[in-house]
């Protein structure tokens, strides 16, 4: 890692491994925490390789900038103009899973985090790093070890569910059904979706809303779940892979569909592996790895103090 | 947003119901033709094919209500698995509703589903003692339908007064007793069923072979719990060998009271197990 660099990495302590990190990008809070996480991350994995950083609560940056790097500071106050009066979406408190038969291996292993309203976030990391698991949690499709998810400060009931708009990286629809019964399916249950939407979406990509969901293809399948998923006003979108399985041509159209229907009050929470395609879209990205959180930080704070994209920079991190 | 669950899960039930009542019509109907083969005269050539017609229609008829009702047991279990437990749980799962509403919208669906086959099956049964009425009386001229009703009023008054003196119940009591019986009965299997299900995702790699198992170990479970609920049935038909005023009911009774009961508290911890198991230990593939 470079140690001239002032956004991330440092080798914290010369008796953890070698390529454990910490990083201070959000907030410089949780030291106590940190020193736990490291032990029990050696505890429990004992690997080399464990990228493991406690990271921040915005709030904490407002509310102690004192104890921010210059660079810190900057983001703080960038975070702070923007969004201090804000209540936080979504809080990770010392999230965990760990899942039956994997012994003491946490999928996600104490994970705090705080995403405020009006972000579009990457997440990313390699295969198997816990980003599904995180965003089941969230969902309410998985309970947590320990733990908790808030999200408006409140753990996942359905009034959360009305407020987060999930496109899973399965294809969940019935596929019995014809595209506008699922179109009317989504209309019934969730009051801020919009069939004009979803109906002009599906117009300008040419799928009828009279084929049923067995006769598309796998590609245009998760069109329409995307489509259904754009077509709500919700506070949080959380959009598992949305562009691994269309074509290249789709990826624009989709991805500018996330840019143009989200409303920009909304969060946006993206997790993908096709990072340059994503990228010019982010305004944040969280880094995962072994179940951790890496890194939270601007993708403009990577450009502009490490000078490199995020692919590159992601691919610098997680290089085998 | 209990109605708008119960209109879709309505909707997803109705296609493969619709085709069990289907296979329900073509049964009877078969059965229908089988009947009509039927000569009653019993004539020397053709008595040998009419009884084994007579018996055919029987047993095609015993199977195919038999398998309209699994079917439809059936359908409403893997419905229950497909939206809650494979890729469409995802959307089921996040839908805005609570875990417990639901659960009671399956349920409620699966009853009425399976008490309209029950009727359907009884009402398919009148169209075959209907039929089977009239191709008999089409070889008995001299022999009407009004004699017949008439006949059967004063059979079946005079069977009910001797049922309430054998079984020490009216029969209108009784009857509305195995309804009662029967719908409390029929919620408990499909909760049970359903716990099964649930239960059969403890086992990660075979969800399926899980939930089989688990409906076999808790069918055992009630076997047992059976031997234990008969004793007082037992213990009354020796008492009645000396008692004048046993009736039939009366030995019966406690013995299918304490049955119901394992049945209905087994079914009340399946309930809370589907609820633990959708909410706790939820965890789609």
């Amino acid at each position: 890692m470079n140690e001239n660099n002032s956004i991330a990495y440092t080798q914290s302590n010369d008796t953890q491994s070698e390529n454990i990190l910490n990083t201070s990008v959000y907030s410089s809070e949780n030291t106590v925490n940190e020193q736990n996480i490291q032990t029990q991350n050696n505890l429990v994995k004992s690997e080399e390789n464990v990228l493991n950083i406690p990271i921040n609560l915005q709030k904490n940056l407002v509310q102690d900038e004192s104890l921010q790097s210059d660079n810190t500071q900057q983001d703080s106050v960038y975070i702070q103009n923007t969004y201090a009066v804000n209540t936080p979406l979504l809080q990770l408190n010392d999230l965990c899973k760990r899942y039956p038969g994997m012994g003491n291996y946490m999928s996600v292993f104490h994970m705090n985090l705080t995403i405020l309203r009006g972000r579009i976030i990457g997440l990313l990391g390699p295969n198997g790093c816990g980003k599904t698991t995180l965003i089941k949690m969230i969902n309410g499709l998985l309970a947590p070890t320990c733990g908790t998810v808030l999200i408006n400060g409140m753990e996942p009931c359905p009034a959360t569910k009305k407020v987060i708009s999930y496109l899973p990286e399965r294809t969940y629809l019935d596929n019995g059904m014809k595209v506008s019964q699922m179109v009317e399916y989504f209309a019934d249950f969730y009051e801020d979706f919009s069939t004009e939407k979803a109906y002009s979406m599906l117009g300008v990509l040419g799928i009828s809303s009279d084929a049923r969901l067995k006769t598309l293809s796998k590609g245009t399948k998760e069109k329409v779940q995307l489509i259904l998923v754009m077509s709500r006003q919700a506070d949080l979108y959380i959009l598992d892979e949305p562009i691994a399985g269309v074509d290249p041509a789709a990826r624009d159209y989709i991805l500018r569909t996330i840019i143009t229907n989200y409303n920009p009050g909304s969060t946006i929470i993206l997790s993908t592996h096709l990072i340059s395609d994503i990228e010019n879209i982010l305004d944040d990205v969280i880094f995962m790895k072994n179940g951790s959180l890496m890194l939270y930080t601007s993708v403009d704070s990577i450009r502009s103090q490490m000078g490199k994209s995020v692919d590159t920079y992601f691919r610098e991190v997680y290089a085998c | 947003m209990l109605g708008k669950l119960l209109k879709y899960e309505w909707k997803g039930l109705r296609f493969p119901f619709l085709i069990m009542l289907i296979v329900l019509a073509g049964t009877t109907a078969l059965t229908c033709g089988v009947i009509f083969t039927i000569n009653p005269k019993f004539d020397e050539t053709i008595v040998g094919y009419s009884v084994m017609a007579l018996m055919l229609s029987i047993l095609l008829y015993y199977f195919g209500i038999i398998g309209c009702s699994l079917g439809t047991m059936l359908i409403v279990v893997i419905r229950f698995y497909k939206t809650c437990y494979t890729d469409q749980g995802y959307l089921t799962h996040t839908l805005p509703v609570s875990t417990k509403q639901l659960l009671n919208t399956k349920i409620f669906a699966a009853v009425i589903a399976n008490l309209m086959m029950v009727l359907a099956i009884g009402f398919s049964i009148l169209i075959i003692i209907q039929m089977g009425l009239h191709h008999a009386f089409s070889f008995m001229p001299e022999f009407t339908y009004d004699e017949f009703y008439t006949m059967c009023v004063e059979g079946f008054s005079y069977a009910f007064r001797d049922f309430e003196e054998e079984l020490g119940i009216s029969f209108g009591l009784y009857i509305t007793y195995l309804i009662a019986y029967f719908i409390i009965g029929l919620i408990a299997n499909i909760v049970t069923v359903f716990g099964c299900v649930s239960l059969g995702q403890l086992f990660t790699k075979h969800r399926i072979v899980g939930a089989i198992a688990a409906y076999f170990i808790v069918q055992f479970i009630l076997q047992i719990l059976g031997y234990f609920t008969a004793i007082p049935m037992y213990s009354r038909m020796l008492k009645g060998t000396y008692m004048e005023d046993a009736t039939v009911f009366g030995v019966m009774s406690p013995t299918m009271n304490l049955t119901l009961l394992t049945v209905v508290i087994v079914a009340i911890i399946m309930y809370f197990i589907n609820l633990h198991m959708m909410t706790k230990k939820l965890n789609l593939e």
